[in-house]
């Protein structure tokens, strides 16, 4: 099984320096206005140009992005490419480390199927080879996934600020990492239990939390030099000044909306996200891990701001999750619902914004057919997930709910 | 009534309550065991549906709906014209010199040069531009010639493009477009009503001087062509209308709308053209160069089309001769469409978001010349000139089956989903019967009467279905086609094409035999995997054609002609596929689909073409047939040599 | 019409009696260019000068205004610079883009196509400056019926090294400036303009303004400049520009011009109030002989001076070319008529990304700095890291582009503003690009006519060095991807719709219980009940 990996490996390597990044640079589907490489490079400029690029509305990134693009790390060129090429392994890396905790394996033969089908997942790799800074958001998910998991509070919970520093939706994730800490990541998803541990552990927690995060918030403010950062990338997800179109369902509505109910809509939008943190994470806390899961599906179909590698990061968990698979009630239909959606939203939107013959329709349906597909793809592991608990039936039997 | 209210509130309850969920489940067990047992009917019943409405697209009796004018700004026909004898002079003036230009065949930078010095003379600032374009084909090189007029009190953000090529569609010389367009420049420019710049476009050659033109104007480069900037500028070009006028005179205006890759222009352009042709110059206007079936030329073409065997009465019907006219018109869309190919200079346009024709004088005998195009453009320039805003109000899907009548969206695609329908239904139905396997249990005493019920007693055993070596041989297949586009726009193929065709072609189709035969022992005997795992051929059939009909059902809205194509090639081959009993069917099946996956392979000018189509204009059906049709043909083909 | 002469008579001697004593002064003129080729640059001004005054101090806008008595000075505009203490104010409507190739730099600077309005005014008045800069776009959008209240905040800018002011100022002053580069200039804008003329239409040069032939014209454009000349007074200058072309009208083909076959009018009379009145003649610098009739007043070394007095009656000029059968044009390649010219498009084949791309061609011997100055909607932002200079054979040249200052864009809000300075080596071609993106709008800012485009405004050019000469390029249509208008309810529907049905089928699962149901006999059963039905 090991050639699987070599041969992603190696594809993934002749990808990064083809030029195929310089035609992906700018494309809505992989890179959104808060993860665009051409405005992170945008805002590097005016930065070094002594212009406040939070001033404007071009450049919206963290400016923990800014910091390090601007010092350390480079922002142009093959470099750049085999950075985030990196920052992928990394991604592989640490889901592989988590397979290895939840099946308390040192090694198996999955490691290399894992590895090798999440770096060779598209929805993972064309985000990364236009240079999103998405890619660094789904690696620092998987890591603190991955300390979560191995039980390492401080390195967990640091990690998750930054994530939620770089996108707030982030946050959701706080409570079922604090839960996974607290318990372990194996699987318990055959013999449902209450949760084990006293909530009132997670105060410390939640404090360290808090400490790192307002510590990396002071850390921005010296960079940009002032609190005006926090309007324009933040405020960003919360106000929605960018229409650009992405795969999420958000652009379009709020391209459509009547200016007075604006405001009405952004707060039930906004609303509607956290709505499922405290349900998913009550319903499994016997597994935390698969509420995270739950949750990165969630974020990944109604945050503001989507990209591909979003769904990437939640299809590509399905791996861990081997012992849900024969409880999967609809996979075909799943897999062919994304297949057409994902050669349905690129071929739509040039329809519409190169070659001009369709309108914005023709966009708007495929992003609500992806959105269906993902939809579809998180039910069934939802569904899966508590079925797994009632076991085999052959098919005398049914199991359903009433 | 509130009885009423309370029974039907009781029946509700009733149907939605919790008790009878056996029945929910025995309903849709039921419902599913019906679709199951008539999967195979109904999915020949799409294909057919899908066929005969492909078929009776241009029936008459289908009828279309009439074409009409939705811009309200265009204004077609509403223009007195000014262009009058003196300026077919003029233009007779300029035809003799270019003329004089082809015999003692003149380099295209002379030409280019001659034209520069006649738009200066009129005071119109011109250029030229030379470039050179390569492909496996070789390195064509040619110099334009362009002059923009800037419009009194036009702020030149908007432009109007009236071009002619060199070399018209028709292999002939387009002597008589380059100087209409030259009498034109002279003609318009002398009134000061035109609310954008008039850009008149000279360009060398046929397809390429103005793809070179065009790629500049709007900055977009090629690696393989070099061209100079342009010297001259102006605003967005929103129309575009190309003259071809090969013949020394003209009975009918044809209009040829095909771009790139299937685009269409919006459909006021043409109506417009159509209704101004009629009303101000009275020239009938027809599609290509196909006459209507009324007049006598375009009858007996029609017929020519009808086997001989047909029996005269039916020949000679109203009804078939204009289904045959129609079908005509069908054709040769579909025919340019599917293939991506531009039917005339106008197509280059198309690609950004230019809305453009080539106006076709079909050479004849007369009675129509210079005076009567030069009225239609004059009028047909006007109505472009009062467009505030770029053309979008009309339709940019259709299909005309004749100058007047057109089908709607909703009219054929129909057709083509049909049969990606019955191909989903199939891949599904094979993913089924690759993941159940129905095994009888042989208990209870076997008399005659109860054989029925024991028939009855079958028992359905899930079976893992692993789909990790079917993809592998999908990727396998389309990597194997991505290298066989690489081969094919190679230079040493092109050069040697005609030796190395067939070699190639064997190659290929014998490489997965080859595998199969070192593979063979990699996968267990059939017999012993069938009851807990599924076969490889059927898990192969499922993907291969659940992805077919993506690729169709998709296609069809971007460019329905090639959708048909699709459905058309792969629709029955697909469905019938199948691992036969005996090894040798399975080889002989094999190379009938290696035969309909490599085939067209032997036809050397196509292919030429094809590629010279993707290196230069970017024309997406060579890869598409070499790195999509082929592997799915031969996915089908592999399925075969699968055991059973 | 007759009471209309005696009008005017009255006019005239009022004037003269008051003309003893009156602190104002009334000057016409026009300037006629015959230029290359074969055009005709026509240039008129009318001049009112209000000695000894200053303009109100915008400290005392709170306290009443002292009252105001013109004569000459058109009393709508005096009140409105007086309302909102206007120290120095621009406004021009022209139609058309300026050919500086071919036609040389105007007299008036200011030919941007369409609407261009700045102000400069004091600030510590209790009104703010943009409440004043917003009711001063109103006021002259009344005056001259022009749509100048499309001038919101979304294309105000404060480019002060690009538009210093012309007169005197009082401390503390701001600029405002804005551009409608869509606004079309037709007669309605000019009828309000003649009525601010002591002698519209019917004596003086201003006679000759007729709108049929003026709007003939291949340019046209009305202007309007208030300036403070401290110590002199406050100066209106309401100027008319036109290039009109006689070998287009012509019907032989000739470049002839005479003042009746240009404006199909003469100079009849004299203004009687003005106390000077010129037309100015500047014949081309070529050697084909040339006939100017009437006589000149006054010859200079280029121009032929005509003085319309008292005496003057249906004045009108004519200038040959006898021995010129046909007008042969020119090459225009050869010699250009400005120190550079400059080409400025926006390329790019989607509706998400473009490239803006400026290219400077010095034709002086000379090395030339320029101020190129960008103000730009935020409807399409600039990607400045993508700039790149290049000079002859694409070799990067980035030296050129010096001390560059950039306001960014907010959406929805304010405007781009780009200056820097450029460098342009003798006889040498510079060229700026630089990627732009394209906005996404709300569909209730999208204008009626969405799938036009927005006009953008054109860049400018100010010499460093030289006397402030500006240079407007054309400006750019860019076409914005637009929603489909009929969807709001729709996509609220839909894609509500799709939201409900994941937040409910997930609830859904979490909430209700699962049961194992028996099924297999009954399946069975049913199967039997099936083959008795058959039977």
């Amino acid at each position: 099984m090991a050639f699987q990996l070599a041969f992603a490996v190696l594809l993934r390597l002749g990808l990064a320096l083809s030029p195929l990044r310089l035609i992906l640079k700018d494309d809505d589907l992989l890179s959104s206005p808060l993860t665009s490489h051409s405005r992170l490079r945008e805002g590097i400029y005016l930065f070094q140009h002594g212009i406040d690029p939070y001033s404007g509305g071009t450049f919206r990134h963290s400016p923990l992005f800014l910091s390090t693009f601007a010092t350390v790390l480079p922002s142009s060129g093959v470099v750049c490419a085999l950075l985030w090429l990196l920052v992928d392994a990394a991604g592989a890396w640490a889901l592989v480390q988590i397979w290895r905790a939840r099946s308390r394996l040192k090694s198996s033969r999955r490691d290399e199927v894992i590895a090798a089908t999440y770096l060779l997942n598209p929805y993972i790799f064309l985000p990364s080879l236009s240079l999103s800074t998405s890619t660094f958001e789904t690696t620092l998910h998987l890591i603190s996934l991955m300390f979560a998991s191995q039980g390492q509070a401080s390195p967990a919970l640091l990690i998750l600020a930054i994530s939620t520093n770089l996108s707030l939706p982030s946050l959701m994730l706080l409570p079922p990492t604090m839960l996974l800490l607290l318990t372990d990541p194996v699987s318990h998803l055959a013999s449902p239990k209450p949760f084990p541990a006293k909530l009132t552990k997670t105060l410390p927690l939640l404090v360290e939390f808090l400490a790192y995060f307002a510590v990396l918030v002071l850390a921005c403010s010296l960079v940009a030099g002032g609190w005006g950062w926090i309007e324009s990338t933040w405020g960003a997800g919360i106000l929605l000044p960018d229409l650009t179109p992405n795969p999420g369902l958000w652009w379009y509505f709020f391209t459509e909306m009547f200016d007075y109910f604006r405001p009405f809509f952004l707060m039930v939008f906004t609303m509607h996200l956290l709505i499922y943190v405290a349900p998913v994470c009550i319903k499994y806390q016997h597994d935390p891990l698969y509420a995270t899961f739950l949750l990165l599906g969630i974020i990944a179909i109604f945050k503001p701001y989507p990209t591909l590698s979003d769904p990437g990061l939640f299809l590509s968990l399905i791996a861990l999750f081997p012992e849900t698979y024969p409880h999967l009630r609809y996979p075909i239909v799943t897999t062919l619902l994304h297949l057409h959606a994902a050669l349905l939203l690129p071929l739509f939107h040039h329809l519409w914004l190169a070659t001009g013959t369709g309108n914005a329709n023709f966009f708007y349906a495929s992003t609500l057919v992806f959105g269906i597909a993902n939809g579809g793809a998180l039910l069934d592991c939802a569904w899966a997930g508590l079925r797994v608990a009632i076991g085999e039936a052959d098919e005398r039997w049914v199991v359903l709910q009433e | 009534m509130p009885s009423l209210a309370v029974r039907v509130r009781s029946r509700i309850r009733s149907a939605l309550s919790s008790g009878d969920n056996g029945a929910k489940v025995r309903r849709r067990r039921k419902l599913t065991a019906a679709l199951w047992s008539n999967l195979a009917i109904l999915r020949v019943l799409l294909l057919v549906a899908g066929y005969a409405w492909m078929l009776a697209l241009p029936s008459p009796q289908l009828g279309g709906s009439e074409t009409y004018i939705d811009e309200n700004a265009l204004q077609p026909a509403q223009v007195n014209t000014y262009w009058s004898w003196g300026e077919v002079r003029r233009a007779d003036d300029y035809l003799a010199e270019l003329e004089a230009l082809r015999d003692r065949n003149a380099s295209s930078e002379e030409r280019a040069r001659y034209f520069v010095d006649e738009f200066t003379k009129l005071g119109v600032p011109a250029s030229t531009q030379s470039y050179s374009i390569r492909s496996s084909l070789g390195v064509s090189r040619g110099v334009n010639a362009y002059a923009i007029y800037t419009a009194p009190r036009a702020s030149g953000t908007e432009a109007i493009v009236i071009s002619a090529s060199w070399l018209s569609l028709t292999d002939g010389y387009n002597l008589r477009g380059l100087s209409t367009v030259l009498a034109l420049s002279a003609f318009l420019t002398r009134y000061s009503h035109w609310s954008k710049d008039l850009i008149f476009v000279l360009s060398d050659s046929h397809l390429d001087g103005m793809h070179a033109w065009l790629s500049t104007y709007h900055g977009s480069t090629q690696s393989n062509m070099q061209a100079d900037e342009l010297e001259l500028s102006s605003g967005v070009i929103w129309t575009a209308l190309n003259l071809d006028y090969p013949g020394h005179s003209f009975s009918h205006l044809g209009i040829f709308r095909e771009g790139l890759n299937g685009r269409l222009p919006n459909q006021d352009l043409l109506n417009s053209v159509r209704v101004i042709a009629h009303h101000t110059a009275g020239v009938p206007v027809i599609l290509y160069d196909h006459f209507d079936s009324s007049e006598w030329p375009g009858r007996q073409d029609v017929l020519k089309l009808i086997p001989s065997w047909v029996p005269q009465p039916i020949r000679e019907h109203r009804d078939v001769i204009e289904y045959g006219y129609r079908a005509k018109n069908v054709f040769r869309q579909m025919a340019y469409q599917a293939r991506g190919r531009a039917s005339g200079a106008h197509g280059l346009f198309h690609q950004y978001r230019i809305d453009a024709v080539t106006l076709f004088a079909v050479p004849s005998n007369g009675p129509h010349g210079f005076y009567a195009l030069g009225r239609t453009v004059e009028s047909t320039l006007r109505t472009m000139n009062n467009l505030l805003e770029r053309l979008h109000a009309s339709f940019f899907f259709y299909i005309l089956t004749t100058p007047g009548k057109f089908l709607k969206i909703g009219m054929y695609l129909p057709s083509a989903v049909l049969v990606a329908v019955a191909l989903m239904f199939g891949g599904m139905g094979e993913w089924v019967s690759a993941g159940w396997v129905e095994i009888v249990d042989d208990d209870g005493g076997a008399d005659a009467k109860e054989s029925g019920k024991q028939q009855k007693q079958k028992r359905w055993v899930t079976r893992s279905r692993d789909v990790v070596p079917a993809l592998g041989i999908m990727i396998a297949t389309h990597v194997g086609g991505a290298l066989l586009f690489l081969i094919l726009s190679s230079r040493w193929f092109i050069a040697q094409q005609a030796a190395l065709a067939l070699p190639l072609m064997l190659l290929l189709a014998a490489i997965p035999l080859g595998v199969q035969l070192i593979f063979t022992d990699a996968y267990p005997a059939p017999a012993a995997a069938s009851s807990t795992a599924a076969p490889l051929s059927l898990l192969l059939k499922a993907l291969t054609l659940c992805l077919a009909s993506t690729l169709i059902s998709v296609t069809s809205v971007l460019n329905f002609s090639l959708a048909a194509l699709l459905a058309v090639v792969f629709g029955a081959p697909l469905s019938l596929a199948g691992a036969p009993a005996s090894p040798t069917a399975g080889l002989l099946r094999y190379v009938e689909y290696a035969v309909l996956a490599l085939g067209w392979l032997a036809h050397g000018a196509q292919v030429r073409e094809a590629v010279w189509q993707w290196e230069v204009l970017g024309v997406w059906f060579a890869p598409l047939v070499c790195v999509v049709y082929a592997p799915i043909m031969l996915q089908a083909g592999i399925v075969a040599l699968l055991p059973p | 019409m007759q009471w209309l002469f005696l009008f005017s008579i009255a006019l005239a001697t009022c004037s003269a009696s008051w003309a003893a004593h009156i602190d104002e002064e009334y000057n016409e003129e026009l300037v006629l260019r015959a230029l290359p080729n074969g055009k005709l640059a026509a240039r008129f001004a009318f001049s009112t000068l209000l000695k000894g005054t200053t303009p109100r101090p915008p400290t005392k806008l709170s306290s009443d205004d002292a009252s105001q008595h013109y004569t000459l000075f058109p009393l709508a505009l005096g009140q409105l610079l007086r309302e909102y203490a206007v120290t120095e104010l621009h406004l021009t409507l022209n139609a058309g883009k300026w050919d500086y190739d071919s036609w040389g730099y105007p007299d008036e600077p200011g030919v941007g196509t369409g609407a261009e309005l700045w102000t400069w005014m004091g600030d510590g008045a209790p009104t703010s400056i943009d409440e004043r800069w917003k009711a001063i776009q109103n006021a002259f959008a009344g005056l001259f019926c022009a749509s100048l209240g499309g001038m919101d905040t979304q294309r105000t800018t404060s480019p002060t090294r690009a538009f210093p002011p012309t007169g005197a100022m009082p401390h503390n002053a701001r600029l405002r400036h804005a551009t409608l580069p869509a606004e079309n200039v037709c007669t309605e804008n000019l009828t309000p303009f003649l009525k601010l003329l002591p002698c519209p239409a019917h004596a003086g040069i201003a006679a000759l303004l007729a709108p049929h032939r003026v709007f003939d014209a291949d340019w046209h454009g009305l202007g309007v400049h208030v300036r403070w000349r401290a110590g002199v007074g406050v100066e209106l200058v309401l100027t008319v520009q036109a290039v009109m072309d006689p070998v287009r009208t012509s019907v032989e083909g000739k470049r002839d011009w005479s003042l009746r076959s240009l404006f199909d009018r003469t100079v009849p009379r004299a203004c009687p109030v003005a106390s000077s009145s010129h037309i100015k003649v500047f014949p081309p610098s070529s050697a084909v002989a040339l006939a100017l009739t009437p006589e000149p007043f006054w010859k200079g070394a280029a121009e032929a001076v005509y003085e319309v007095s008292q005496d003057t009656s249906d004045l009108d000029i004519a200038m040959r070319w006898p021995e010129e059968a046909k007008f042969t044009h020119p090459d225009r390649n050869l010699s250009s008529l400005s120190d550079f010219s400059v080409r400025r498009t926006l390329q790019g084949t989607t509706q998400t990304h473009g490239r803006l791309t400026v290219v400077l061609r010095n034709n002086r011997q000379t090395e030339i700095q320029t101020l190129y100055l960008e103000t730009m909607p935020w409807h399409v932002e600039f990607y400045l890291h993508t700039l790149t200079v290049t000079c002859l054979g694409g070799k990067p040249c980035d030296h050129l582009f010096s001390n560059m200052t950039y306001i960014p864009p907010v959406p929805h809000a304010k405007p781009a503003l780009l200056q820097a300075v450029l460098t342009l080596p003798p006889l040498a071609t510079v060229r700026l690009s630089m990627n732009v993106r394209k906005s996404f709008l709300r569909y209730t800012e999208h204008p009626p006519d969405a799938q036009r485009g927005w006009e953008l405004p054109p860049a400018v050019f100010i010499p460093v060095d030289s006397a402030a000469r500006r240079m407007y390029t054309s400006p750019l249509l860019v076409d914005l991807p637009t929603p489909d208008f009929s969807m709001p309810y729709n996509v609220i529907i839909m894609s509500c719709t799709l939201i409900a049905l994941l937040f409910g089928s997930l609830f859904n699962l979490f909430t209700r219980r699962f049961v194992v149901v028996k099924v297999y006999e009954d399946v069975a059963r049913t199967v039997d009940v099936d083959d008795t039905k058959r039977k």
